[in-house]
């Protein structure tokens, strides 16, 4: 049986009035008596629906609107139109119902009182979020397991590292067991150790709680170990929403050969396989998009090729034929290398087709 | 470890006690924090008994060629009544505005709306636990050594000294809402600092405690008791000088608490107001 959604939004928008600033002194003067106004389309026309359990990861350039989605879903933007239901609460309309069963991390910010001891915080909401004692120590047991907070409570926040304080953040966000979590860049800033720490925790709270997810980050390692849907948005409106593993389906053009020489002096035999590489290519096309070749190093080399044009065992074989090599790897074009076509236009949104929704939500 | 639970939503309990206990912990978080900055009282003795002195010796020129008292007020009374309204300024003042316009400015102030709470119920009992705090570490130290340098005189009676501090509870709240009500002013304004500044002087003179109000011009005495600034000082100050009947203190204090509800109610529709316009910054 399909479940309702526990988030759903439906064609909103948040539009800004900012106000034209005239320059110099003139122009300021100006600005005393008239005001030219523009408007800002932050967000506009979105739609998504997340189901109970999902982790969804929600990317974009910066100025692309996912901050202010995600204060929309916190209850502290007020939209310009649209609907949206939250776990059944309208949130600007029912702020202080609905922001007892979410949890809320922004990643530049803290919920913790700056100076003084973190488990002062955690004294006061525990209070405000009205969790038992025996829940309280559950919990806070479960998050010292993975997060290793012990020896943090004691100390005053302003003197923790970025990492230590935003694994106290994830805990004050979690201690009252929200159904929804919205993470805003939680990795921002942090180390490799740290991020892989906050992963853990996001997937060990997902699976023991089932808690629903919703993180935006510019760190595409958050979204491939986390999250198995993605959502693009740019200039206010999502330009894809699925699986991240149709989004390198359907936009990933390139693939790469990298291949190591057997020894370093065959540079003759290198330079004439590049020289015929057009002839690999269908109708001689050879432009950098269809088939490129790179020295790495002197014996590491890369060949990157369309992968609708040209095929791989062809290449392979032709690389075999020319040179002695000694391995090889062949690779999907990076993630990022999708996202920032994607970001700058150059993939063709158009050609994507939304698949029929799945109607069982993502469980991990 | 337990198995994997499902949602156990929160329970809403409507329990109006439950309620105040959440409050009462921003009372006490707000107390917490400002030990933090327990230094900064020690140099807040110093201010308040250098504004005393300040005050204590222009009143004494004023009343040095005086044959009788100045607009009802006797020498003692009026260094009392100085005296007094300094101490009793440590306790009531807060600084709701600046910290709230800071948060906006920085833009901390989201973290407020995602707290399951009245956001102006929560900035009252910071101000609250803040004020018990200046209570033990600024206005009993205040208050001692002011009694031991001036000539101080004793509160009119036991129940004049009991209405004062009804009074001052009054006042309290008073600078509170109207410190929350210019505070969420930043919300569409970002920046507060001239408004801030305002308030300041307009309190500090209709509020009564740099010259008693009756010293004012009648017209601006009429229209002060149409305002709520001068229940801050001048009303506690004058109970505690005993200088008003019974009736006419029950019906100021009647007065003065009006003026609190007044003001919450009005802050809470300006916050409301305020915020359905918001913009926060960094993002």
């Amino acid at each position: 049986m399909p479940e309702a959604p526990l988030i759903s939004v439906h064609a909103l928008s948040k539009h800004y009035r900012s106000f034209k600033r005239r320059e110099g002194i003139l122009g300021g003067l100006r600005n005393l008596f008239h005001r030219e106004y523009q408007t800002v389309k932050a967000v506009e026309n979105i739609n998504f629906e997340i189901g109970r359990g999902e982790m969804v990861g929600y990317i974009g350039p910066n100025g692309a609107g996912k901050s202010t989605t995600i204060k929309m879903l916190t209850g502290i933007l007020v939209p310009t139109s649209g609907e949206m239901l939250s776990n059944g609460f309208v949130p600007w309309r029912q702020r202080t119902a609905y922001v007892k069963t979410i949890g809320v991390v922004f990643g530049q910010r803290t919920q913790l009182w700056w100076d003084i001891a973190a488990i002062e915080s955690f004294k006061l909401l525990r209070r405000i979020y009205d969790v038992s004692q025996r829940d309280y120590d559950e919990r806070m047991e479960l998050f010292n397991q993975v997060l290793g907070l012990t020896e943090l409570l004691d100390v005053p926040v302003r003197k923790l590292s970025l990492g230590q304080r935003m694994r106290c953040d994830l805990a004050a966000a979690l201690l009252h067991n929200p159904p929804i979590l919205f993470l805003d860049e939680p990795t921002i800033g942090l180390d490799v150790v740290a991020k892989d720490h906050i992963r853990q925790f996001l997937r060990a709270i997902n699976e023991r709680y089932k808690t629903t997810v919703l993180l935006t980050t510019h760190d595409l390692d958050d979204i491939e170990e986390l999250c198995r849907r993605i959502m693009i948005i740019d200039r206010g409106t999502v330009l894809y929403d699925g699986p991240l593993s149709r989004l390198k389906e359907q936009f990933l053009r390139t693939k790469q050969i990298k291949f190591i020489l057997r020894d370093g002096d065959q540079s003759a035999r290198l330079a004439a396989f590049e020289h015929n590489l057009p002839a690999l290519a269908p109708n001689g096309d050879s432009s950098a998009a269809t088939l490129r070749l790179e020295r790495l190093d002197e014996m590491t080399c890369r060949l990157r090729f369309d992968r609708a044009r040209v095929s791989s065992s062809d290449l392979i074989r032709q690389i075999l034929a020319a040179v002695d090599v000694r391995d090889f790897v062949i690779e999907d074009e990076p993630i990022e290398e999708i996202i920032k076509r994607i970001y700058s236009g150059e993939a063709e949104m158009s050609s994507y087709q939304p698949v029929e929704k799945d109607s069982s939500p993502v469980t991990r | 470890m337990a198995a994997a639970q499902t949602f156990p939503l929160p329970v809403h309990k409507p329990s109006p006690l439950a309620g105040l206990k959440v409050y009462a912990e921003f009372v006490r978080i707000g107390f917490v924090n400002i030990l933090a900055f327990r230094l900064r009282y020690y140099t807040g003795i110093i201010t308040y008994l250098i504004n005393v002195t300040v005050y204590f010796f222009i009143w004494r020129a004023v009343f040095a060629n005086a044959t009788g008292p100045i607009a009802g007020f006797s020498l003692p009374q009026i260094l009392t009544y100085v005296s007094a309204g300094w101490i009793l300024r440590s306790f009531y003042w807060n600084t709701i505005d600046q910290e709230m316009a800071y948060e906006v400015i920085d833009g901390k102030i989201a973290m407020d709306f995602i707290k399951p709470v009245s956001v102006q119920g929560m900035w009252l009992a910071r101000a609250m636990g803040e004020s018990a705090f200046r209570l033990i570490l600024l206005t009993a130290p205040t208050a001692i050594i002011v009694t031991l340098l001036f000539p101080v005189l004793p509160p009119a009676s036991k129940l004049n000294f009991a209405l004062f501090l009804a009074a001052a509870i009054g006042s309290f709240f008073i600078m509170g809402a109207l410190n929350f009500i210019i505070g969420t002013c930043a919300i569409p304004l970002t920046s507060i600092l001239a408004l801030i500044r305002a308030k300041f002087w307009l309190i500090e003179l209709l509020s009564g405690l740099l010259i008693p109000l009756n010293f004012f011009p009648r017209p601006i005495q009429v229209l002060s008791s149409w305002l709520p600034f001068e229940h801050i000082a001048y009303t506690p100050l004058q109970i505690y000088l005993g200088r008003l009947s019974l009736a006419e203190t029950l019906r100021l204090l009647a007065v003065e608490y009006f003026w609190v509800a007044a003001l919450l109610f009005l802050g809470h529709l300006w916050w409301i107001r305020a915020t359905r316009k918001i913009t926060i910054h960094g993002g």
